[in-house]
């Protein structure tokens, strides 16, 4: 094992600077570290002003989602000896950068306002009988922590500027809509404000997770399915249309 | 040996897709090529009750197949990341070019692929052709026959069963995806247990769209290679 | 450098902290009418509930239809070692239930019993089987759920990333707070009505914790600035199961639902040593048990070269582990390559819940001051001496509510007054002075501080060390003084831990203090000088501000009512 290990960190600060550089430090590994600590070694010995998100450090909060070595991962669950003895660390590139390895991340909230929230069903007698075979669906998509990381790699948010959700946003619509009790379809939604049809299912998204969420296969295309359900097939439109439980 | 270098790493940013070929997609047109030299030049439409699979039932089906695997989405991934470079690769925009090369996605052109679920239903329909043909294949000398080539028949129908069946829009409309009640079903471990089945088998849905292929293209060249006159026409079990 | 600009905001209703407790509070206030403004030191949805792992306890019945809501009271008394406050408990007890349906129907998915209803776990020292759970992550589902509730709400505000430095009163009123948005770099003033700390945990003045990085206290600092009344500050739970190895994730929580589904904890000789400890509850005693226990084996030299003992679950089969456990086989896969189906985890004790806090009314949730209100782990009072595992999602909840309509309400019937432009101008001065890149780091302060804590007021206790750690911590004052951290307001960590380390200071010495004061072992707090329990003790210390001074005194609830009394065994003294 390495004893040390250079650290190239992504160093902007809008204050002064016009545009950011890497930064070398050179850190001490100790076992099991992960590239969270080698960052926290520098902000605690060496510059204290290294602006960094974090809050679990357990892969439960998504809060340190960076581009380790090109990479979207969390660096408090990408152990340094995985990488080599030199490692790039770099903010999320999808979003405005606020600082160092910290970036803006609100417009995700903007989005998740507009996905039509969890309506349960009307005259459900209480309290609610659910089956577990009804819960294990959804129950993948509510394993999200909302690092963003598939937003990040989504080359649609990070190369075009097109009106897509993100894939983060297609599975919490799956979430709601593998809901046993939940009563509306978002496929509207999805299709006509979501963007949906902008995802072109190459499972970047997928390969980052750090849930492992099949969001591709999982969420994404069963969406599109459903969207094809209501916009393309002529056949489901018509026996919706005849059983009257067309869309919202 | 420096200049060799560089490049070579210019190359490889101005074309990525030559220096890490995805061998599914390649693999993919190589066959489309072998198949339109083979079909239209030198046609095997069958040998001694030896079906060809791509003239099952009847070589018109063969843009229809096509079509279906276009639309698929195993394929689609392939050929949207490999020809049309969206995106190159997860994360990394080494030409530093896709904002300024437009991007529709699936919205316009590549919306048709929205009716894939109309060629699976056409797929599903062709299936029992590959099974028929395994048993004119065993029957073809009266009694029962098992040659080597129908062996490689009747795996050639699994396999296209496996990737029809692992489709993502056999999932959605047979295998319950749509469904958000399995409890409401008549038996909903049943209905439930189908879909998790069928969502195992989706797991390996690109795996199957590849291998599937490529068997086509075997039981092809060994028919060929029996017209052709080699003697490999083994049989390996018989009842007469 | 010194940024006078700052931007104002006017609220009905100011709630400190993003956690399960501030959103449930908000989910509460936004049905009453008023505006709210939510604060929070992390990003949207980080906050340290979504690190809650085992469940809800709430007397369902679902799983074990003896229970109910007054075997729940009897089991959070007892294990709060009665110096809970029964009214709190009662309500909590009572209400659980109808908050845990509530929070299904805003579309939390909880897992299911084969009769459809919501499953429930076993948990340590609960008598029946009640923590309504969503796998292992059903903090998470909470505050999503919450999460969502409120970003499709209209009339609220969340300004995630702002870390508030003061609480400003007027006339002994708490009329608004100064807070820096860590974003931008920016002071803002809040004029509030009310205001509501629900500002979690301090976890992090210890070595060893189970906590985020934002459990560091600042919501029970920031009341306690202000004058409130702070109780029961010597009550800090350790959890008895953390991870050990690797160093980097020492003491991440190793969820008591492992036990709950059937762990079983062994020593290095192979000894199944809860049998030894606790021959009825085994591994399911209460918390303080099971750690004290584990310490013990760890200091008699039959715990692992790292410092643990072991646990194992990997009897029960995979597919049981995977569907039940899932987040405790990843965590042990990616942080340790430990497969924990096959082999056995390494545990030790680490901090985990704050018992004490703020002093509230039992019935609106207020505190000593007025317009300020506290909830969640900030507030003390329902856990006692031990918290029970579940009870803190059960008491977000309920008291989530009773808050949120409560000050609402006060805010309803309160003016808003405006914060004076001088006290914003001061506030900002003394943070911008932090920027001082001379000073001494914030960092090894804190490195020191918490190391003191982990090793003089842990798990075992005594005069001697406690002492050493009160002078220690009153050093460490002294150096604050001359804190600093070059850089700028914009996004400095350097600078949030010179704040931080504020109350982290504070707290621990009121933590300390404390347990010198009690003179006893209960609950969490145990004293090798005193091992036994005490019936003088059978109240609650409370400390106060005054002017500089801190003051201290004892607080002992009203007597129990006779149908309370009923249900509650005898307390016993040796």
């Amino acid at each position: 094992m390495n004893k040390e290990v250079k650290m190239n960190v992504y160093r902007f600060d809008p204050n002064k600077d016009k545009e950011g550089k890497f930064q070398e430090f050179t850190v001490p590994v100790k076992e099991g570290m992960v590239v969270l600590d080698a960052v926290h070694y520098i902000e605690n010995n060496m510059d204290p002003t290294l602006g960094v998100r974090w809050n679990c450090k357990a892969a439960r909060c998504g809060s340190c989602a960076a581009e380790i070595n090109g990479k979207p991962s969390l660096m408090c669950k990408t152990r340094v000896d995985s990488l080599g003895d030199k490692i790039h660390v770099a903010p999320m590139k999808a979003f405005p950068i606020v600082k160092d390895l910290v970036t803006d991340v609100s417009r995700n909230w903007e989005i998740a306002r507009k996905i039509p929230e969890f309506t349960p069903k009307k005259g459900l007698k209480e309290p609610w009988q659910i089956a577990e075979i009804d819960v294990s669906r959804s129950r993948e998509f509510r394993n999200c922590i909302e690092c963003f990381l598939c937003q990040d790699v989504c080359h649609v948010i990070r190369e075009h500027d097109k009106d897509y959700i993100g894939p983060r946003f297609m599975v919490k619509a799956a979430s709601l809509d593998t809901h046993p009790l939940d009563s509306i379809n978002r496929s509207k939604f999805l299709h006509e404000e979501g963007g949906a049809g902008y995802c072109n299912i190459t499972k970047c998204c997928q390969s980052v997770c750090p849930e492992h969420i099949a969001i591709t296969d999982n969420a994404i295309i069963p969406e599109k399915e459903s969207i094809v359900d209501s916009y393309y097939d002529p056949v489901t439109m018509l026996f919706k249309k005849i059983r009257g439980k067309h869309g919202q | 040996m420096d200049s060799e270098a560089n490049f070579l790493s210019t190359m490889k940013k101005a074309i990525p897709e030559l220096f890490e070929p995805n061998w599914r997609l390649w693999s993919f047109l190589a066959i489309l090529i072998f198949a339109i030299v083979a079909l239209f030049v030198f046609p095997v439409k069958e040998y001694k009750g030896l079906i060809d699979p791509f003239y099952s039932p009847t070589i018109l089906i063969v843009p229809v197949v096509g079509l279906f695997r276009l639309t698929c989405y195993a394929y689609r991934k392939d050929y949207y990341r490999n020809i049309f470079n969206h995106p190159q690769s997860c994360a990394a925009d080494e030409r530093r070019d896709s904002a300024n090369r437009g991007y529709s996605g699936e919205t316009t052109l590549f919306a048709f692929n929205n009716l894939h679920r109309y060629l699976l239903y056409f797929g599903i329909i062709l299936l029992p052709f590959f099974y028929y043909d395994f048993y004119v294949s065993v029957t073809y000398f009266g009694g029962f026959v098992l040659r080597f080539a129908s062996i490689l028949i009747l795996l050639n129908a699994i396999l296209l069963t496996l990737w029809v069946f692992s489709c993502h829009a056999f999932r959605h409309v047979f295998a319950g995806g749509n469904v958000k009640c399995y409890d409401c079903a008549l038996k909903p471990n049943a209905r439930k247990g189908f879909f998790n089945f069928q969502s195992m088998l989706n797991k390996r849905h690109e795996e199957w769209a590849f291998i599937s292929l490529v068997f086509i293209v075997l039981v092809d060249l060994y028919l060929r290679a029996l017209a052709a006159g080699w003697p490999i026409d083994f049989r390996i079990f018989q009842v007469i | 450098m010194t940024n006078e600009n700052y931007k104002s905001i006017d609220t009905d209703l100011l709630i400190i902290g993003a956690g399960g407790s501030g959103l449930r509070a908000a989910v509460e206030a936004i049905n009453s009418g008023v505006s709210v403004t939510i604060l929070s030191k992390s990003l949207l949805g980080k906050a340290h509930t979504v690190m809650a792992e085992g469940g809800i306890a709430a007397s369902l019945g679902d799983v074990d239809p003896e229970d109910n809501w007054k075997v729940h009271f009897k089991d959070t008394m007892v294990e709060g070692v009665y110096i809970s406050d029964w009214r709190l408990v009662e309500k909590l007890a009572k209400e659980a239930p109808d908050r845990v349906y509530e929070l299904e129907r805003m579309g939390a998915l909880f897992d299911r019993t084969p009769e459809k209803k919501i499953m429930q776990r076993a948990f340590g020292a609960h008598t029946y089987r009640r923590l309504c759970h969503v796998g292992d992550k059903t903090g998470l589902e909470l505050l999503r759920t919450l999460e969502d509730k409120i970003l499709h709400s209209s009339n609220v505000k969340i300004m995630d990333e702002v870390f508030v430095t003061k609480l400003i009163k007027k006339n002994d009123k708490v009329i608004g707070a100064v807070g820096l948005d860590m974003k931008t770099g920016e002071f803002i003033a809040i004029n509030s009505k009310s205001t509501i700390i629900a500002g979690g945990g301090c976890g992090r003045i210890y070595e060893v914790t189970s906590n985020s990085w934002e459990s560091t206290g600042d919501g029970i600092a920031l009341a306690f600035d202000a004058g409130a009344e702070l109780m029961d500050m010597e009550m800090m739970q350790f959890h008895p199961t953390g991870m050990v190895w690797p160093p980097g994730v020492r003491g991440l929580l190793v969820t008591e639902g492992v036990r709950g589904e059937g762990g079983l904890l062994y020593n290095t000789k192979g000894e199944r040593f809860m049998l030894r400890y606790s021959p009825q509850k085994k591994e399911l005693d209460a918390r303080d048990v099971v750690a004290r226990a584990i310490y013990n084996e760890i200091q008699e030299g039959r715990g692992t070269e790292h410092g643990g003992v072991l646990l194992d679950i990997s009897y029960k089969g995979k597919d049981f582990i995977m569907k039940k456990l899932p987040g405790m086989y990843m965590q042990f896969k990616e942080f340790a390559g430990v497969d924990i189906t096959k082999e056995k985890m390494e545990v030790g004790p680490t901090t985990h819940y704050f018992m004490g806090g703020i002093k509230v009314d039992t019935e609106t949730n207020s505190t000593n001051v007025k317009g300020l209100f506290a909830v969640g782990e900030a507030a003390a009072g329902v856990h006692g001496a031990n918290r029970l595992g579940g009870n803190s999602l059960a008491d977000l909840l309920v008291f989530g509510k009773y808050v949120g309509i409560n000050a609402s309400a006060y805010a309803k019937t309160a003016n808003l007054e405006k914060i004076p432009e001088a006290e914003i101008k001061d506030e900002i001065k003394r943070v911008s002075e932090f920027i001082n890149p001379n000073g001494i780091n914030p960092y090894s302060l804190t490195e020191k501080l918490r190391k003191t804590m982990s090793e003089n007021v842990g798990i075992v206790r005594n005069e001697q060390n406690m002492q050493k750690a009160l002078s220690v911590i009153l050093d460490i004052k002294k150096e604050y003084k001359n804190i600093g951290v070059g850089g700028n307001l914009q996004y400095n960590p350097g600078l949030l831990q010179c704040l931080e380390l504020h109350s982290m200071l504070e707290i621990s010495e009121l933590l300390v203090r404390g347990a010198i004061m009690r003179k006893e072992s209960r609950g969490a707090h145990y004293r090798s000088d005193y091992p036994k329990k005490d019936k003088k003790w059978l109240k609650n210390i409370v400390f106060k501000k005054n002017e500089d001074k801190v003051e201290s005194s004892t607080f002992l609830p009203p007597e129990m009512p006779p149908y309370l009394k009923e249900i509650l065994p005898e307390e016993t003294y040796e």
